[in-house]
């Protein structure tokens, strides 16, 4: 077997040296009742690495893909572009092989990457401090919403309808077997019921709330002023928590910081990521410096060595359940380690200017395509970053439409419904990237125009 | 010098070995800016009224000076193809070159969760087989994909224990027994599920104590959190009575699958009367472990469980593959997606690999091999619990402390002679522990060289030399890092 160096005579030597005459005589500590023959698991064969590669060459040749088709799909995955290097340094075996770096002498590649990670994750959300970052932006809502319930010392959660249906069912499903209250703000604006209305929001808060929770640029793409709910959190004395799916989007509209978020949490699987079927991306996880000892997760700081140099270490770890146990933060002792640095690789490739301009062409790929919609077809009203929900006669047109898209090789849009299932089935919600030429965008037209 | 001074020499400190600076001390105007496919328009003027007003400050490096940075921070780091890295509950085994190949494939890699359903039949056709595999090789009926790491498989376990006992009218039960050897995250996870921990106290052999175990079990109970072979390193082999005590007082076991690698291929926690079990693919098949994550930590369970499974979940109907997203008694949602894919596919690749004829020899060579160091090392250091191990061993420093000498010192000594060291000061039922765990990947020359290493050390205790083991280490690019001031003024961004 090509992963196990051990020759059979290296095997009998080291039992010989133990006084064991077979492989058995290490396993007699296990009820033999317990003991399975060698062999008897009812799996194929061992695979050569030739076998294997042909395997998964098949199976990725049934699937369509961004490389193959045009992916105008979005809701909290992205296909933005992804330079060579970030591939190639998140395949170095030094970042990709090594744990978690509690021997920071010799780790201090990770840490000095996480800090540098930390710092651009902060600039980029206008926040104060970040930490070395979550699973996913799910789980890391979820995280959100159990540190605002600390901080505050109270336990209502108000949620805006208009955040992600899947980062609600996860906070939700977290918060379900403990104390306090959940709500979800039913949604919908006055003019094409989607977006944030703001007002209803505000209206749910009450004194014994922790945490508002809202979605910007929503799960809609609507962009919105936040003003007023600052205003509100701030009598309440509760939280204001803004939740992202595209982090890219920060480079270009007003930030979370600048919005005056307590805390804002996300995806980072833009920043330079693909899109995997799901995973693994990135969940970022941002604060106030005043909220920083209830932050969940692996946090990575500055310091010096034995010689007065400077170097970086995990921190803050008196908040981690290895010392704290069942009074801990979280119960996450881990991060997304590789997908930070593959972060941090995009970002310093990147600088403001190309993070502005993947901003910039995915809401300009947007702009286009509205303005290209044949009369029949409606987009959501206001300003929207880089997707939208598109608006069908019925849904028989715009299942049509999505048949003539994908003869195409167009993936046009998530049908609304399969994600919230609370909306008519005739509306899609359609995203455009920098990955989306001008010339996709007249085909998707054109393919809209024979459909409706 | 403090340490907000700039490092202001960038040129070579030992050998080629260099010093890099911050990214944000790379001090030039930003390079330009890399050319981006897409769309030059304009934006709605809706959007426009929301831009942001002061530019994020994110420096710009060329590709070349970017590269430069990443490798030299690369080559501050030790990983698994650097050398050995025998850390205990860690399982740090090689990664296959070939696994990386294969996920990064454009059909997998390049694929949004949210694509119709036919137009992703392979890799659903991989994730369900991993699916099938992962059951059979623990011994379990069903399975989810879906925890993103061993310790958010913890939290679904317990969910779904919690919402088997709400369905049996048992709401009442919210006690978890977690004996005193058990990882950190077993509590952490029994309190975000509204319940609470009652810690039992390992026996004098290191493993739970039956006794102890019985005075414990009462209406109360939800769940036995156990780890089998155990953080000692010790199979716990009376696992068929503990697991029928806490089914008999109306509990469930759930087992944490982290030692996994101990029994694959050997025995099937399934078959021992364990309900569920979270299995570290990270670990036991082999994923890399990031400098962190991302890992991924699928729960299988047995028929009592399995109707509580989260969803969405990959099931197969005639010859198409689907996800189903509703179900009535599912304990609920996770994740926001079907799992950490690229993650699973690599654990895929390595099952494949091994394949039902050799899969056994991954248990078989890990056990052996800590069985040997444990075996060259138990005469020049303590041995808390006599006896067979099982993936890994379990030494303190008990005989070093009396030359002043500490597990750090041994561990940080251990670096400067070419090694990682082992993981220190877990389990926290001895004194100064020292857990190691060679994995099957090791050969017995890296093995040989690694018990003369810490013979080395042992030997310059007994005669004194102890100074240079205070001072260890001095050979990488730092030293020991001042973890206290770290965490007194935390400075967290540049």
């Amino acid at each position: 077997m090509r992963f196990l160096p051990h020759t059979d005579s290296d095997r009998t030597t080291m039992l010989e040296s133990m006084g064991m005459d077979a492989m058995s005589d290490l396993f007699t500590d296990i009820p033999s009742e317990f003991h399975i023959k060698e062999g008897s698991l009812n799996l194929p064969d061992a695979l050569s690495e030739a076998a294997i590669v042909r395997k998964f060459t098949q199976a990725s040749e049934q699937n369509r893909h961004a490389g193959n088709t045009r992916c105008f799909l979005g809701g909290g995955t992205y296909h933005h572009f992804v330079p060579a290097v970030v591939d190639y340094i998140i395949s170095r075996g030094e970042f990709l092989t090594a744990y978690t770096p509690y021997q920071p002498e010799i780790s201090q590649g990770t840490l000095q990457t996480l800090f540098e990670f930390q710092t651009m994750i902060a600039r980029l959300t206008g926040m104060d401090v970040s930490n070395a970052s979550m699973y996913e932006a799910a789980t890391a809502t979820a995280e959100a919403a159990l540190m605002a319930r600390r901080i505050t010392r109270k336990s209502k959660v108000v949620m805006a309808g208009s955040v992600n249906p899947r980062y609600r069912s996860v906070t939700q499903n977290y918060l379900s077997r403990l104390e306090g209250e959940y709500i979800e703000v039913p949604m919908g604006n006055k003019q094409d019921g989607f977006g944030t209305d703001l007002s209803k929001v505000i209206a749910a808060i009450d004194e014994a709330t922790a945490c508002v929770m809202v979605q910007y640029p929503d799960f809609y793409g609507s962009v919105y002023d936040l003003a007023e709910l600052r205003v509100a959190c701030d009598a309440a004395k509760c939280l204001m928590v803004i939740v992202f799916s595209d982090a890219t989007a920060f480079a270009l509209i007003r930030s979370p910081g600048e919005c005056g978020a307590d805390i804002a949490v996300g995806s980072g699987q833009s920043l330079g990521i693909p899109m995997g079927f799901g995973g693994p991306h990135l969940g970022l996880f941002t604060c106030k410096q005043k909220y920083v000892r209830q932050m969940p997760g692996r946090v990575c700081g500055m310091t010096s060595d034995a010689d007065g140099k400077r170097g970086f270490v995990l921190t803050l770890s008196t908040r981690e359940q290895h010392i704290r146990r069942e009074k801990a933060t979280s119960n996450i002792c881990s991060n997304q380690g590789l997908m930070c640095t593959a972060a941090a690789t995009y970002m310093t490739l990147m600088g403001d200017e190309g993070l502005k301009a993947v901003a910039q062409r995915s809401a300009a790929g947007l702009h286009k395509l509205i303005s290209s919609l044949p009369a029949s077809v409606s987009a959501a009203q206001g300003a929207h970053f880089h997707e939208t929900v598109l608006s069908f006669s019925s849904q028989a047109t715009r299942d049509l439409f999505l048949q003539e898209a994908r003869k195409r090789d167009i993936f046009a849009g998530i049908p609304l419904e399969q994600l919230n299932d609370a909306v008519e089935h005739k509306h899609l919600l359609v995203t455009t990237t920098e990955m989306i030429e001008a010339a996709d965008i007249q085909d998707y037209i054109a393919a809209l125009e024979v459909a409706v | 010098m403090s340490v907000d001074d700039t490092l202001n020499t960038y040129s070579a400190v030992g050998g080629i070995q260099h010093e890099e600076p911050l990214l944000f001390e790379h001090a030039h105007e930003a390079a330009e800016a890399i050319s981006l496919p897409g769309v030059q328009g304009d934006i709605s003027a809706e959007l426009k009224a929301f831009s942001r007003k002061k530019s994020a400050n994110i420096p710009g490096l060329s590709e070349p000076e970017t590269v430069r940075h990443f490798v030299r921070m690369s080559q501050w780091n030790h990983g698994i193809e650097t050398g050995f890295y025998p850390l205990g509950s860690c399982t740090m085994k090689y990664n296959p070159r070939v696994n990386e190949q294969v996920v990064r494939l454009s059909g997998l890699a390049n694929i949004h969760p949210d694509q119709p359903v036919d137009s992703v039949q392979g890799v659903l056709a991989l994730l369900h087989e991993l699916q099938t595999w992962l059951c059979e090789i623990a011994g379990f009926s069903d399975v989810t994909l879906q925890p993103a790491a061993g310790a958010h498989g913890e939290l679904v376990g317990l969910m779904m224990i919690r919402s088997c006992l709400d369905a049996r009218g048992q709401q009442h039960r919210k006690k978890v027994l977690v004996p005193d050897s058990a990882h950190g995250t077993n509590p952490a996870s029994a309190a975000l599920c509204g319940m609470h921990c009652v810690e039992l106290k390992s026996g004098a052999d290191g493993r739970i104590d039956l006794e102890e175990l019985k005075k414990h079990l009462d209406d109360d109970v939800a769940a036995l959190m156990m780890t089998n072979p155990n953080t000692a390193g010790a199979f716990e082999s009376d696992i068929k009575e503990i697991c029928q005590l806490v089914h008999d007082a109306g509990g469930l076991v759930y087992g944490d699958g982290a030692n996994l690698n101990a029994l694959v291929g050997v025995a099937r926690p399934g078959d021992m009367g364990i309900d569920c079990l979270h299995i570290n693919v990270h670990k036991t098949f082999s994923t890399p472990h990031g400098g962190g994550g991302p890992g991924a930590g699928p729960v299988v369970v047995n028929d009592t469980l399995a109707p509580y499974l989260p969803v969405p979940r990959i099931v197969k109907a005639g010859d198409l593959y689907r996800i189903e997203t509703h179900d009535e008694q599912s304990c609920g949602t996770i994740l926001g997606s079907i799992g950490q894919v690229g993650v699973l596919l690599r654990a895929h690749a390595y099952i494949a690999a091994f394949g039902a004829n050799y899969l056994h020899k991954i248990a078989q060579d890990a056990v052996l091999n800590a069985n040997y160091v444990l075996h060259r090392l138990k005469d020049a250091y303590h041995v808390p619990f006599e006896g067979l191990c099982k993936h890994e061993c379990l030494l303190t420093d008990e005989y070093q402390n009396k030359h002043g000498v500490k597990t750090l010192d041994v561990a940080k000594q251990l670096i400067d002679l070419g090694f990682h060291p082992m993981t220190i000061y877990f389990p926290l039922i001895v004194h100064g522990a020292m857990l190691i765990e060679p994995t099957e990947t090791e050969s017995k020359t890296t093995l040989d060289s690694f018990c003369d290493a810490m013979l080395e050390i042992a030997a310059q205790c007994e005669a004194g030399d102890t100074q240079v083991l205070h001072d260890a280490p001095v050979k990488p690019i730092r030293r020991r890092l001042d973890e206290t001031q770290a965490a007194r003024k935390p400075r967290l961004v540049w």
